[in-house]
C-alpha cells in the first residue's frame, strides 16, 4: 500500500482543532464587544445646526436643565426648547453672532430649527421622562455629565439590559427628587440612602414587558 | 462614530415626508384664525414614531442608525406640552343631526374621537360612523381642489364666476339642493338667499334616507310637521314597527341605544326590565335585541300597523280613524298580545315606525302614541325649525320642475344626489349649470360644472342641533388639509361675502347672547350651548286624519317577491364608501365585509335555487342589478333586502369597484324610488358566482355553553342559571382538589403568578344583556390601536386583524326564525394563559398588573400562541399590512396622521392582540403614581377604547383589587360567568349572562 | 467440548460470495466512472432543490402570508412536512442502533443505507421549523445566548424542546453513521486508483490501517454511540409529539401521542427505506446482499407498527368518548364526518388497512407489492399529520372562529422542493460512499465464522446447513 499523505499531515487534525477553538473564541469576543450598544451607540455626537454648548450654559452660566427642558416633569418627552426660549436671552446677548443666525432666522420666519436627535430609543420602547424624574432618577444617570459636554453625545448604551440594571436595583441609582437635575451627584451611603428613597417614594420599577413595550 | 451617518433609503422617504407641502403648511400656521383654544403645530415626532415603529421592527434600526430630526416649535403655543394629548369638544353632523364628540389631539393632530358625555345625544357613546370619521379626515382620496368642468380651478375663479354669472340681479332661476343640515347659520343663509337675496331661487332638502316621511306622518296626524323624539328610558314596552332605532343608520341611534339598554340593566333578581317587540322584514340589530320578533314583509307593515291601531281604538279615544280597519291582520295573535301589553302600560310604552315607511304609517303610530298617553311621557313631538320649513319646496315638486326646465342653475350643497337618486340624476341634466360642494369628486361632481371641495367637519367651524334639540358648535381641530370650505362658507360666497366659518357661527350665536364672549368659552369647552331648543307643542289628532289615511287603509299588501332597499350599516348611503375601517367592519347581522349582498330567507333561497355567493339579478320595473345572494336566517320569505352605497367607480382606492369585479359590491340605487322603502320586483339566478368575505363561517353554538341566557322569570327562580355547575350539573374539575389544598381556584400544573400588592389588577366584564352587536367597539379599537386595514382578499382568507370581534350566533329550533345573539370577544387576559406557556422566546408573558402582554419586538412569529388560544383572539401579521396600509398611494403621510403615536405599528411576521389598551392603562398608572404615589388609578380613570365607545355601556373595566370598583361589583353578580371556565385559564375578561323578557302570550 | 452438534445460521448473503467479491460488488459502484443516468437524475434533483430555494426566498421576501394559513389554522403544511420528514428519519438509527444492540445481524445489509436516508430526511425536516416563523432573521432568539436584552428563551415551550431534540438526534446520527463509514472509506482509499479519490477517501478514513487497536477502538466507539442513539430514537419523536400533546387544543391535547408518534415514525421510516432499497438493489444489483428475507423482515415491522398506529386511532376515539369532554368528542366526530373527512379516510385506508396485507407471506415477499405499499404508507403518514395538525385547529372551542384551511401553490412547491434536497444528497451518497457497510457485512458471512475452517489445515469449507435431529437420549 502506497503512502498518500506525507508525515507532517499527522499534525493536521491537532492543529485544526486548536485553530478552531481559537477562531471560535475570537468570533464570540468580537460579537460580544463590537455588536454591543456600548460600542455602537455610546459616543454618538452628531453636529447640530447651532453649536449650542451645554458646557457653557450649564456649568459656566449655571442654567438649570428645566429652564429649557420644561416639560420633563409632566410629559413623557423632555421637550427641546422653542426658539422663543433661546431668544429670551439672545435678543440682547450676542445678537449679531453668526453661530446664532439659524436661531434668529427661525424666530423671524417661524421655521423650526432642525436639531439632530442624539438619544434615540427604538420606537417600540416607550420611555416616559415624568415617570422617572418624579421618583428621583437624575438626568445625569442616563444623559451623563451634560455640564461637561461641549457637543452633546450619548453617554450610556440605552440598551434594554442597561435599563434593567436600574429597574432591578433602583436603590443603586435613585437620588432625592430635589437633586434630580444636579450634575456630579454622589453620596457614600448610596445603597442605604437609595433603599430609604425606594421605600419613601414607593418605587417599584416595572420589570415586565408591558412596562415599556406596547 | 462619524457625525454624518448615512441614512437608509427608507428613511430618505421620510425626509421627503418632512419636506411635504402639507407639513410646511402646518409649520407656518400657528393658530386657526381667532381661535386661541386651538393650534395646529404638528410634531414630526408623532409621525416619525409611527413610521419609526415599522422601521425599527423591520430591524433596520439595528443595522444603521437613522438620523432623526427634532423640530421644536418656533413660538411655543399655549397649552401644548409635547407628549401630552389635548382634548377638545366638537360635534359631528350626520343625517341632519349633531352628536357631541371629544377629539383627542396629539401636538395639534386629531387622532381619536370619543363621545361627549355631557352631550345628550352621546352620553359618552358613539357609533361606528363617529369613530371612523377620523379616517375620513385623513383620507388621501378626498377632493383637494375646486374643479370647473373637471379641470383644476381655484376658489377665486369660482367667486368671479359667482359675481359675474350669479350676481344679486341675476335672471337665472336657481335651485339649491341641500342634504339635511341642522345648522341655524345655514338656515338663516337659506332664508336670506331664497327670500331676500335672489329673486327666483328655490331650496329643497334631499336625504336618501331622511325623516321626510315621519314629518309628513305627524303632519297628517297633528296638522304640523313634528319630529317624534322618543324617551325610551321612560318606556317599559317598546314596539318597533320595522324601526331599526339601534342601528347606526338611525339619526339618533346613540341616544336611543343608551336609553333602551339602560332600561334593561339588571343587577339583582329584584330588578325589572323593559320588553321590546320588533316587527320587521329583514333581521336587524333591533330585531336581534328584541324579546319578541315577528317576521313580516315590509309591505305588510302598514296593514299590521293599522290593525294594531284598530285593536287599540276599541279601548282608547282618538283612534276612530282606524276603527273601521278590517284587514288580514285583525285578530292576529300578535295584535291582541301587543294591544293588551300596550294598554296595560299606557304612558309607559312607545310605538315607533321605520323612517322610510309611508306617512300614513307614521300618522297611525303618532295617533296611537297619543291615544295611549305616551305623547309627552315616552315620546315628545318636536318642532324642528330647520326641517322642511316654509321656504322649502318638496323633492317631488323640485323633480317635476327640473324636468320642465324651470331651473337654470342647480346648487348642490353637500351630499351626492346624482348617485343616490336616479330620478334626480336624469332631471339634473336639464339645467345648464350645476354647482356642487362635496368631500369627494364623486358621481354628482362629475355631472357638475363647478365642483368645490368641502372641508371635513373637524376642519371648519359650524353649528347645529342634535336630534333632540341640543344646540352645539362644531369646533375644528386642525386647519383644512386641502383648503376646503364648509357649506356655510360656501353659501356665504353666493351673497358676495366670502366670510369665514368662525365669523358666521359667531354672528349666529351673537343673537342668542347679549355677551357672547363670556359664554363662548363654555360653549366650546362643553360642546353644548343649550339642551332643549326645540318647542314641544301639545299635540291633538286632527279630525282630518281619517280622510287622510283612508286611501292607505284599503291598500292590500302585494303578494309575490318584493325588493326592500336600506341604508348600509357600514357605508350608510354611500358617503363612507372610501373608509377602510368601515368597509372592513363586519355587518352586525351578516358579518360580511367589503360588499353588499341580496339578503333572503332560507326558504326563498331554496325556492330560487340559490346558495350563498350565487349572483342573482334583481329587477324592479325595467331596471335590474346583479348582486351576490346571501341567505339570512330570520329574514322574511318572498322578499329581498338590498343595501346601498357600493358598486362605486372613481371615488377612491377603497370605494372603487375593481375592474375584475372581485370586490366593491353593486350599486342598488337604480332599483330605488326616492320615497319608497319597498317595491315589487323579480329575482333570477344568473349562474355566476361572486366571492363574499364573511368573517364568520359557522353560525351555530353547537350546543356549547359559550353564550348563556335565560328569561327574566327563570332568572328570578334560579339566579345561578349562568353558572357552570347549574348548566353541567357538576363543579368545574379541580375545585375539590384545590379546596383540599385550601385554594379557591382549580389546581393547576403551572406555578401560580404572584401579583404584588402595590399593583392594580385589571379585569373586564362584558354585559351580554346590553350588547346589540353594532360593532362600534371594533372600530374604536382599530382607531386607538393602529390596526391596519387588510382588504377583502385577506379577510376572505380568514386573516382579519380586529383585536375585538363580535361573534353572532343563531340559536333556537326554528331555522327560518331563529334568535340572534351577539358576543364581543377581546383577549381574555387569562391568568394561566395557554399562549404564554408555548412561546419559545417568551414574547408573550404575564405582567404584574395581571395582563397577558404581547411584546411585538420579541415575537419571532411561530404562531404557536394563536394555535393554543382557546378563544382564538390572537392576530398575526401574515404580510406587512401596516406598510401597505400606511404607505401606498400618492400621499401616504396623510393616513399616517390618523395613527396613535402611543401605540407601536406592528411589522410583518409578529403576533398581536388586545392589550386592554395598555397605553391608556400605563398613562393612567404613571400620572396616578406621580400624583398619589401609588400606581393604582382611581376607578373609572382608565377606559379602554371599546368601553368608552360603547353607547350601551356593555363593557366595564377596572381594578379588581378595589372591591368597590365598578367591575368588581359586576363580577360579584351571580350572572357573571367565564367563557370555557373548565379549561382553568382563569380569564380576566368575563361575561354577564343575557336576560330576555318575552311576552308569555307569544311564547 | 460439548456433544451438541453445531448448527450454523442460514446465510445472510446469498450467492457464492467471498470477501473479495463483496468488496468489489460494493466499492465498484463508487470507483467505476459515473454513469449517464446518474447525471440525469442528479440534474432533476437539483432542479427540485432549486424550487425549494426559490420558494424559501419568496417566503422570506413576502412573508408567511404566501402560504394558505389563516386565523384559526396557524400551522399548515410546513409543520406537517416537518413531522413527516422527522418521522421518516427514524428508521436509520433504529436499524443501526437498536437492531445492533439486539444483535440482529440482518441489519448489516441495510443499515448504512438507512442511516444515510435518516440523516438526509432530518435535514429536510430541519428546513421547516426555521422557515415557518414570521421573522426568520431573529430566529436565533430561541437559543439560550447571553444578550444585551437580558432575555432567555422560554424553557416551557415544546418548540424549544424540539430545537434541542432534533439537533441532538441529527448530530448523534451523523456521528454514528460516520464512525461506521471509517473502515469502508479506508477500503475505498486503498482501492482508489486516482489521486483525488485517494486523498478524499484518505482524509475521510482518518488514517485507518485496520490494526487491531483500530478495530478495538472502532468496536467500542460504535457500541457506545449505539447506546447513545437508542434512547434518542424514542425521544425525538416523543418530543415532536409534545408540540401537540402539551397544547390544549382538542385533538392535540392527548397523552397517547408519544408512543403513537414513535410507532408511526418507525412505520413511515421503514416504508421509506423499502422504497429506496427496492429501487437501489435493482439498479446496483445488490439482490445478493439486500435479499427478499430483508424485505420480508421489514414488512413484518411495517405490519406491527401499522397495527399499533391503527390501535392508536381507535384509542383516540375511545378516550374522546370516555373523557366526556364535549370539545374532544366534537373534533373526533368532525374528523370522520366533517369538512376534512376525505383526509381522515385517506389516512385510515393507507395506514391501517394497507399494512394488513402483510399477514400473507406471499405478499410480504412480493417485491412489486411491497414497493406499492411502501409508497401508500408514506402518503398515509403525511395525511395523518395533516389530519392532526389542520383539523384540530380548524374546529376548536369557539364555532365562530372555525374556518377552512386550503394550501397555496407555495405550500406545495416548498414540499416538493424538499424532495429535491433529499434526492440530491441521496444520489451523491450512492455515488461517492459505499451504500453497504462492507466491514460489517463481511463479519456476518460464513467466511467470518471460525467454525467453517478446518482447524488443522485452515482450509475454508462452506457450512452444510441441516436441521438437527431431535436428541432422544439424555446427556
Amino acid at each position: 500500500m502506497t503512502q498518500i499523505f506525507p508525515k507532517w499531515t499527522n499534525q493536521v487534525p491537532r492543529q485544526l482543532l486548536i485553530g478552531l477553538i481559537v477562531v471560535a473564541n475570537v468570533v464570540i469576543f468580537g460579537v460580544w464587544y463590537f455588536f454591543s450598544p456600548e460600542y455602537t451607540d455610546v459616543g454618538y455626537a452628531p453636529e447640530q445646526p447651532v453649536p449650542y454648548s451645554h458646557k457653557l450654559h450649564v456649568s459656566q452660566l449655571g442654567l438649570d436643565c428645566q429652564y429649557c427642558h420644561t416639560s420633563v416633569w409632566d410629559s413623557k418627552q423632555a421637550n427641546i426648547p422653542a426658539t422663543q426660549t433661546c431668544m429670551n436671552c439672545h435678543n440682547q446677548i450676542k445678537t449679531d453672532s453668526d453661530k446664532l443666525a439659524p436661531i434668529r432666522n427661525s424666530w423671524e420666519t417661524g421655521e423650526p430649527i432642525e436639531w439632530v436627535r442624539v438619544h434615540n430609543l427604538a420606537d417600540y420602547a416607550y420611555f416616559n421622562h415624568a415617570a422617572h424624574v418624579n421618583v428621583g432618577v437624575g438626568c445625569e444617570s442616563c444623559h451623563g455629565r451634560i455640564d461637561k459636554m461641549e457637543v452633546v453625545y450619548q453617554a450610556e448604551p440605552l440598551s434594554m439590559g442597561w435599563c434593567l440594571d436600574c429597574h432591578r436595583e433602583p436603590e443603586k441609582f435613585v437620588r432625592p427628587i430635589e437633586e434630580v437635575t444636579t450634575m456630579g451627584y454622589s453620596v457614600e451611603n448610596q445603597i442605604e440612602l437609595g433603599k430609604e428613597l425606594v421605600a419613601k417614594n414607593n418605587i417599584h420599577p416595572p420589570q415586565y414587558c408591558q412596562g415599556c413595550h406596547y | 462614530m462619524s457625525e454624518t451617518t448615512p441614512t437608509t433609503t427608507y428613511w430618505k422617504s421620510l425626509n421627503e415626508l418632512a419636506e411635504n407641502q402639507e407639513y410646511k403648511k402646518y409649520a407656518e400656521r400657528e393658530f386657526t384664525e381667532n381661535a386661541t383654544e386651538l393650534n395646529d403645530g404638528v410634531s414630526r415626532r408623532g409621525f416619525l414614531r409611527v413610521m419609526g415603529a415599522s422601521i425599527a421592527l423591520a430591524g433596520f434600526a439595528a443595522c444603521r442608525r437613522p438620523v432623526q430630526k427634532i423640530l421644536p416649535y418656533s413660538r411655543q403655543p399655549e397649552d401644548i406640552v409635547p407628549g401630552i394629548p389635548l382634548y377638545y369638544a366638537t360635534s359631528m353632523p350626520l343625517m341632519g343631526s349633531l352628536v357631541g364628540l371629544v377629539a383627542e389631539n396629539h401636538e395639534g393632530r386629531p387622532t381619536k374621537l370619543e363621545g361627549n358625555d355631557m352631550h345628550p345625544a352621546s352620553r359618552g357613546g358613539t357609533n361606528a360612523f363617529h369613530q371612523a370619521a377620523i379616517l375620513n379626515l385623513y383620507d388621501p382620496d378626498r377632493s383637494r381642489f375646486p374643479r370647473k368642468d373637471g379641470q383644476r380651478a381655484s376658489l377665486e375663479d369660482f367667486s368671479t364666476f359667482l359675481s359675474e354669472e350669479l350676481g344679486r340681479t341675476t335672471a337665472k332661476r336657481i335651485l339649491f339642493i341641500s342634504e339635511a343640515n341642522s345648522s341655524p347659520t345655514l338656515a338663516a343663509q337659506k332664508a336670506y338667499l331664497t327670500n331676500t337675496y335672489f329673486d327666483n331661487a328655490e331650496w329643497v332638502t334631499y336625504e336618501a334616507f331622511g325623516e321626510e316621511n315621519a314629518f309628513r306622518g305627524t303632519d297628517l296626524a297633528f296638522g304640523s310637521r313634528l319630529r317624534p323624539y322618543y324617551k325610551y328610558d321612560q318606556a317599559d314596552v317598546v314596539v318597533s314597527l320595522n324601526d331599526d332605532m339601534l342601528s347606526a343608520t338611525h339619526p339618533n341611534n346613540v341616544e336611543y341605544s343608551n336609553q333602551i339598554t339602560g332600561k334593561r340593566k339588571v343587577t339583582s333578581t329584584k330588578d325589572t326590565m323593559s320588553r321590546i317587540y320588533a316587527v320587521e322584514d329583514s333581521f336587524s340589530v333591533t330585531g336581534s335585541y328584541a324579546d319578541n320578533r315577528l317576521r313580516l314583509k315590509a309591505s305588510q307593515i302598514p296593514a299590521f300597523t293599522f290593525a294594531l291601531a284598530q285593536a287599540l281604538s276599541e279601548q282608547t279615544s282618538g283612534l276612530d280613524a282606524f276603527s273601521g280597519v278590517n284587514n288580514s291582520f285583525v285578530g292576529h295573535e300578535w295584535i291582541s298580545a301587543l294591544a293588551e301589553d300596550l294598554l296595560a302600560n299606557r304612558g309607559r310604552s312607545a310605538v315607533s315606525a321605520g323612517l322610510e315607511h309611508a306617512p300614513e304609517v307614521h300618522a297611525a303610530v303618532a295617533a296611537m302614541n297619543v291615544a295611549l298617553g305616551n305623547a309627552g311621557n315616552t315620546v315628545d313631538y318636536l318642532e324642528v325649525p330647520h326641517a322642511g320649513d316654509s321656504v322649502e319646496t318638496t323633492f317631488e315638486d323640485a323633480l317635476t320642475r327640473l324636468n320642465n326646465d324651470e331651473f337654470d342653475v342647480a346648487v348642490i350643497v353637500g351630499g351626492n344626489p346624482v348617485y343616490t337618486s336616479p330620478e334626480l340624476a336624469q332631471a339634473i341634466g336639464k339645467v345648464e349649470t350645476v354647482v356642487h360642494l362635496s368631500d369627494f369628486y364623486n358621481e354628482t361632481s362629475k355631472a357638475a360644472t363647478w365642483h368645490i371641495n368641502r372641508a371635513h367637519f373637524l376642519e371648519t367651524w359650524g353649528d347645529g342641533y342634535s336630534f333632540g334639540g341640543t344646540r352645539s358648535v362644531i369646533q375644528p381641530q386642525i386647519q383644512p388639509l386641502h383648503g376646503g370650505i364648509s357649506e356655510i362658507e360656501f353659501l356665504s360666497m353666493f351673497s358676495g361675502s366670502m366670510a369665514k366659518g368662525y365669523d358666521l357661527v359667531r354672528n349666529t350665536f351673537a343673537e342668542y347672547y347679549n355677551d357672547l364672549d363670556a359664554a363662548w368659552v363654555n360653549i366650546l369647552h362643553d360642546g353644548i350651548d343649550r339642551i332643549d331648543s326645540f318647542a314641544k307643542p301639545n299635540v291633538r289628532v286632527t279630525s282630518s286624519l281619517g280622510s287622510a289615511v283612508a286611501g292607505a287603509l284599503n291598500q292590500t299588501p302585494g303578494s309575490g317577491m318584493e325588493v326592500v332597499i336600506r341604508p348600509d350599516a357600514s357605508v350608510y348611503d354611500g358617503r363612507f364608501a372610501n373608509n377602510g375601517w368601515l368597509q372592513e367592519l363586519p355587518d352586525p347581522m351578516t358579518k360580511i365585509t367589503w360588499d353588499n349582498v341580496a339578503l333572503m330567507s332560507p326558504a326563498t333561497a331554496a325556492q330560487l335555487g340559490v346558495e350563498n355567493e350565487d349572483v342573482v339579478s334583481v329587477t324592479v320595473n325595467e331596471s335590474s342589478v346583479t348582486i351576490a345572494a346571501w341567505i339570512q336566517p330570520g329574514h322574511v320569505d318572498d322578499a329581498i333586502t338590498l343595501s346601498v352605497g357600493y358598486g362605486r367607480e372613481g371615488i377612491g382606492r377603497v370605494a372603487n369597484r375593481y375592474m375584475d369585479y372581485t370586490s366593491g359590491g353593486s350599486d342598488t340605487y337604480p332599483l330605488r324610488a326616492h320615497n319608497s322603502l319597498f317595491s315589487a320586483g323579480s329575482v333570477s339566478k344568473t349562474g355566476e358566482t361572486y366571492e363574499i368575505a364573511c368573517v364568520q363561517d359557522h353560525h351555530s353554538l353547537e350546543g356549547r355553553d359559550l353564550y348563556r341566557q335565560a328569561t327574566i322569570e327563570k332568572y328570578k327562580k334560579t339566579p345561578e342559571y349562568a353558572s357552570f355547575a347549574y348548566i353541567h350539573k357538576y363543579e368545574v374539575p379541580g375545585l375539590k382538589e384545590a379546596a383540599a389544598k385550601g385554594e379557591d381556584e382549580p389546581i393547576s400544573l403551572f406555578d401560580e403568578q404572584v401579583y404584588p400588592e402595590y399593583e392594580p389588577q385589571w379585569g373586564m366584564a362584558i354585559d351580554l344583556n346590553s350588547c346589540f352587536g353594532c360593532g362600534v367597539c371594533i372600530i374604536a379599537c382599530q382607531s386607538e390601536n393602529n390596526i391596519p386595514v387588510i382588504g377583502k382578499k385577506e379577510v376572505k382568507r380568514g386573516r382579519e386583524m380586529h383585536w375585538i370581534r363580535n361573534d353572532r350566533y343563531f340559536v333556537g329550533e326554528d331555522a327560518d326564525n331563529p334568535q340572534a345573539v351577539h358576543q364581543p370577544v377581546p383577549c381574555m387576559h387569562c391568568e394561566l394563559a395557554p399562549c404564554e406557556q408555548v412561546c419559545p422566546v417568551a414574547a408573550t408573558t404575564h405582567s404584574n398588573d395581571g395582563m397577558n402582554q404581547m411584546t411585538y419586538n420579541r415575537c419571532i412569529g411561530t404562531r404557536y400562541c394563536a394555535n393554543n388560544c382557546p378563544y382564538k383572539v390572537r392576530r398575526f401579521n401574515f404580510f406587512n399590512y401596516p406598510k401597505e396600509y400606511l404607505t401606498t398611494g400618492d400621499d401616504p403621510d396623510i393616513i399616517q396622521m390618523a395613527m396613535n403615536p402611543e401605540v407601536t405599528v406592528r411589522f410583518r411576521g409578529v403576533m398581536e392582540k388586545c392589550t386592554y389598551c395598555a397605553q391608556r392603562v400605563n398613562r393612567a398608572k404613571i400620572s396616578a403614581k406621580i400624583e398619589t404615589g401609588s400606581p393604582k388609578p382611581a376607578d373609572g380613570t382608565v377606559k379602554t377604547a371599546c368601553q368608552q365607545a360603547c353607547p350601551a355601556d356593555c363593557i366595564s373595566f377596572g381594578d379588581l383589587t378595589d372591591p368597590n370598583s365598578e367591575v368588581s361589583k359586576i363580577k360579584r353578580n351571580e350572572r357573571n360567568y367565564q367563557m370555557l371556565e373548565e379549561l382553568n385559564t382563569r380569564p380576566r375578561t368575563s361575561y354577564v349572562a343575557k336576560l330576555t323578557n318575552p311576552n308569555p302570550a307569544l311564547a | 467440548m460439548s456433544t451438541q452438534p453445531y448448527v450454523p445460521a442460514p446465510p445472510l448473503v446469498k450467492g457464492d460470495h467471498d470477501f473479495a467479491s463483496i468488496t468489489r460488488l460494493v466499492t465498484d459502484v463508487n470507483l467505476r466512472p459515473t454513469p449517464k443516468a446518474w447525471y440525469l437524475f442528479m440534474i432533476l434533483a437539483n432542479a427540485l432543490a432549486g424550487v425549494l430555494l426559490i420558494s424559501i426566498g419568496y417566503l422570506i421576501w413576502e412573508g408567511t402570508g404566501i402560504w394558505g394559513l389563516n386565523n384559526p389554522v396557524g400551522w399548515g403544511w410546513a409543520i406537517i412536512n416537518f413531522v413527516w420528514w422527522v418521522g421518516i428519519g427514524h428508521a436509520g438509527t433504529l436499524i443501526s442502533a437498536i437492531l445492533f444492540l439486539f444483535r440482529q445481524d440482518w441489519r448489516t445489509a441495510i443499515n448504512r443505507f438507512a442511516e444515510a436516508m435518516t440523516i438526509f430526511a432530518v435535514m429536510c425536516a430541519g428546513v421547516f421549523p426555521a422557515i415557518h416563523v414570521g421573522r426568520i432573521w431573529v430566529i436565533y432568539w430561541v437559543f439560550p445566548v447571553p444578550n444585551q436584552m437580558y432575555m432567555w428563551p422560554n424553557f416551557n415551550s415544546p418548540l424549544l424542546w424540539d430545537v434541542f431534540a432534533v439537533s441532538t438526534y441529527f448530530t448523534v446520527s451523523l456521528l454514528f453513521w460516520y464512525v461506521g463509514l471509517v473502515p469502508d472509506l479506508a477500503t475505498l482509499r486503498d482501492r482508489a486508483t486516482d489521486k483525488i479519490r485517494q486523498i478524499a477517501y484518505g482524509i475521510g478514513s482518518l488514517g485507518w490501517t485496520g490494526s487491531n487497536r483500530h478495530w478495538w477502538n472502532y468496536e467500542k466507539a460504535y457500541m457506545i454511540l449505539a447506546g447513545l442513539a437508542t434512547p434518542l430514537v424514542l425521544s425525538v419523536h416523543t418530543i415532536v409529539s409534545f408540540d401537540f400533546a402539551v397544547s390544549m387544543i382538542p385533538g392535540w391535547h392527548t397523552t397517547i401521542f408519544p408512543p403513537y408518534f414513535v410507532a408511526g415514525a418507525i412505520f413511515s421510516g421503514f416504508a421509506m427505506v423499502l422504497t429506496l432499497m427496492i429501487v437501489a438493489r435493482k439498479v446496483y444489483n445488490m439482490k445478493d446482499i439486500m435479499t427478499d428475507d430483508h424485505m420480508e423482515k421489514m414488512n413484518i415491522v411495517i405490519l406491527v407498527t401499522g397495527s399499533m398506529v391503527g390501535f392508536a386511532y381507535m384509542m383516540e376515539f375511545f378516550i374522546a368518548w370516555y373523557s366526556g369532554v364535549e370539545y374532544e368528542q366534537a373534533i373526533f366526530i368532525l374528523r370522520a364526518t366533517g369538512p376534512y373527512a376525505w383526509a381522515y379516510w385517506t389516512m385510515m385506508t393507507c395506514n391501517v388497512l394497507s399494512p394488513q396485507f402483510f399477514w400473507s407471506k406471499k405478499l410480504r415477499r412480493n417485491v412489486g407489492f411491497t414497493f406499492f405499499i411502501s409508497i401508500v404508507v408514506n402518503i398515509g403518514m403525511w395525511f395523518e399529520r395533516f389530519v392532526i395538525t389542520v383539523t384540530s385547529l380548524a374546529n376548536d372551542y369557539l364555532p365562530s372562529s372555525w374556518d377552512y384551511y386550503s394550501p397555496t401553490i407555495w405550500d406545495a412547491l416548498t414540499y416538493l422542493g424538499t424532495f429535491g434536497l433529499f434526492f440530491t444528497l441521496f444520489l451523491a451518497f450512492l455515488r461517492f460512499l459505499p451504500m453497504i457497510a462492507i466491514a460489517e457485512i463481511k463479519a456476518v458471512m460464513p467466511q467470518a465464522d471460525p467454525h467453517n475452517y478446518n482447524e488443522e489445515t485452515n482450509e475454508y469449507h462452506p457450512p452444510k446447513v441441516e436441521v438437527p435431529k431431535p436428541q432422544l437420549e439424555t446427556v
